[in-house]
């Protein structure tokens, strides 16, 4: 899982071009579009993408991406549970 | 500089060309009904697709811009070879599909300037050809643009068209976007689950000349362009942008709702569009107004969307009723619309006319019929407003590579803005340079809505159109990025400035081939017409690692 959540928030930083962001910078349990990163609506588009190119999982449905979406570790979690 | 002030804008001669067929087949299906929309194999969707017959030497998009052309001149004497008149082209992304044979290398012919050119030559055009490239409201803006133009008494006709064709490049970007309805679009009804994208060319003749006018008449009667300042492809969430150029259109033609006989709305049916208009239409008092969307008939025609459904609007006006919205059966819109399922007589001859882009900007337009206009001459009552230069700046150039380049600076402007670096090049540079233009002279007094960006460039968006179609080729199983995608659209730069410094008046952007001063002097009308009193405007051009930006300042000088 911890690996899971590194690996993860490097893919979020090189996905969504979050230049001077290190994986340090970012607090696995704070939620992913508040303030802290500032992530918008296109970015939880890329997400969906992230899913798909690195760990083969379909997201069609966006409305159920909110609360995977809220955290990395949320979304580690399913991850975990839905990766190929 | 100063406008007339006795000057009529009226509809001449129209054609359209849809997936339901020419103007009275498009309408007499509508009327009937009857929607266009079918399967395409090539892109796996529902799309309105036209077929066209090619002109030697010219593409599909050309060729239909000529064809239109050919049609709305010939019931006309007004010519384009006459200096009096001047061509105005809308459209998102011309020949773009060219760019699938060499990508890194992007033919002349994928340049929009050269193709409106080709297009101007064919009919010996006096004036060079004005390129609007505005995202979804081009067509709209078209009208707006042509109409200040009218105006401003340098011109006493011009000829709009507005043409847009789909390919890869367009439907997978729509598609990264999860915007792309299963089945044909439902505007508005509760079932809507995203837009159906279409093809079209429209073309009409606008005068100032009313026996040169088509009868019965209908006057173009206002105009407006603004932005949400929220964000560069969501809809904005309190649809106060689009109420703006509702209530800015609607003033300029001196009507209030009481005037409005129906609402032709963008109503792509995007869940978020739809909802967004229910708001601003109610801010605007026009939620009780019958209202259709002409999307389920033809889909999102892109840059002709607004002339073509301006054309449509027009000939709703002069039968006296309107046609329903293709696929909507109810709706769970926030605010209720009083959206039209079938044919509807309506009772007053005025049309809102509105559409909404990327880049966070809207458009309205009032076509006024006979009946209720008293066809009495225009009276603006707006004295000539001054203007200044307050402030100039252009962005220097440098040996080293552009990354690295505008990286030194954005550290140099000491702030940390997360965005920045998620913008396209192109946006970037023109972040940097409205930071250094705004740090000589600010605008912070004026009100948002009074504040204006107007920029023009050649290669419109063709830097990121390259990386997007980069992308595209390699059909990778997870599709195209969105965030590259939404760049593609060169007034997607000015949408974020917009919301950097909160800009919600109008934002246009001109395509042309070197810095005419087409913008400024623009600006300098928006000013002399007390539309806006401080507008940035100028030149804002980035492709492959070279740039060039020079911007002024420009506000009303206050006695």
């Amino acid at each position: 899982m911890e690996q899971l959540i590194g690996e993860l928030k490097e893919h979020l930083i090189e996905e969504l071009n979050l230049e001077e962001i290190t994986p340090e910078d970012i607090d696995s349990e704070a939620p992913l579009f508040r303030d802290g990163l500032g992530l918008d609506s296109i970015d939880a588009l890329e997400i969906i993408l992230i899913l798909e190119k690195y760990y083969g999982i379909k997201l069609s449905n966006s409305a159920e991406a909110k609360p995977i979406f809220y955290s990395v570790k949320t979304l580690a979690e399913y991850i975990m549970k839905n990766r190929k | 500089m100063v406008g007339k002030t006795e000057v009529n804008i009226y509809i001449g001669t129209t054609s359209i060309y849809t997936c339901l067929g020419n103007k009275f087949e498009t309408l007499a299906a509508m009327n009937r009904g009857r929607g266009g929309l079918s399967f395409n194999k090539q892109f796996s969707m529902f799309t309105g697709s036209l077929e066209v017959e090619m002109m030697e030497t010219y593409t599909r998009f050309e060729s239909l811009m000529i064809d239109q052309l050919i049609e709305v001149l010939s019931r006309t004497n007004i010519k384009l070879s006459d200096p009096s008149v001047q061509l105005i082209i809308s459209t998102t992304k011309g020949n773009v599909e060219l760019l699938e044979e060499d990508v890194d290398h992007p033919s002349e012919r994928t340049f929009l300037y050269t193709s409106a050119e080709l297009v101007a030559a064919r009919f010996s055009a006096s004036n060079p050809p004005i390129v609007i490239s505005n995202a979804c409201i081009s067509g709209v803006s078209s009208f707006v643009v042509a109409r200040e133009l009218l105006l401003s008494g340098r011109f006493n006709h011009a000829v709009v068209v507005g043409c847009d064709v789909l390919s890869e490049f367009i439907t997978s970007g729509f598609a990264s976007f999860k915007s792309i309805s299963e089945k044909p679009c439902r505007p508005y009804d509760a079932q809507r689950d995203g837009l159906s994208l279409g093809e079209a060319c429209g073309a009409v003749v606008l005068t100032t000349d009313i026996s040169r006018a088509v009868s019965p008449y209908i006057r173009l009667a206002g105009g407006a362009i603004t932005n949400d300042a929220n964000h560069i492809s969501a809809p904005s969430r309190t649809g106060d942008g689009l109420f703006y150029a509702i209530r800015s259109a609607m003033a300029e033609a001196g009507l209030s709702a009481d005037d409005i006989g129906f609402v032709n709305s963008h109503g792509t049916a995007t869940r978020y569009n739809d909802e967004m208009e229910s708001k601003a239409l109610a801010l605007s008092g026009l939620n009780t107004k019958p209202l259709n969307s002409l999307k389920g008939h033809i889909g999102h025609t892109l840059g002709a969307s607004g002339v073509v459904e301006t054309v449509l609007a027009v000939e709703q006006l002069r039968q006296g009723y309107i046609v329903g919205t293709y696929g909507f059966k109810e709706s769970d819109l926030p605010h209720p619309l009083a959206i039209s399922s079938g044919k509807q007589k309506i009772t007053k001859a005025c049309c809102v006319k509105t559409a909404s882009g990327f880049g966070g900007c809207n458009a309205a337009i009032v076509l006024e019929g006979s009946d209720s206009a008293k066809l009495t001459t225009e009276n603006h009552n707006i004295l000539p407003q001054k203007v200044n230069v307050v402030a100039k700046y252009t962005l220097p150039q440098s040996d080293k590579a552009f990354a690295d380049y505008i990286r030194v600076e954005f550290k140099q402007l000491g702030e940390s803005n997360l965005k920045f670096y998620k913008m396209s090049d192109m946006s970037k540079a023109l972040y940097i340079a409205v930071e250094r233009l705004l740090a000589i002279e600010g605008f912070s007094e004026i009100e948002p809505t009074r504040r204006a960006i107007i920029l023009a460039n050649r290669s419109a968006s063709i830097d990121s159109d390259i990386a997007h179609q980069q992308i595209v080729s390699q059909r990778l199983p997870e599709g195209p990025s969105p965030a590259v995608f939404v760049y593609t659209l060169a007034n997607v730069s000015a949408g974020e400035m917009c919301i950097r410094h909160k800009i919600q008046g109008d934002n246009t952007f001109f395509i042309e081939n070197r810095d005419s001063g087409l913008a400024e002097d623009y600006a300098r009308l928006l000013i002399a017409r007390d539309r806006a009193d401080a507008v940035i405007c100028g030149w804002c051009e980035y492709l492959k690692g070279e740039w060039n930006v020079d911007l002024k300042l420009l506000k009303k000088i206050y006695d």
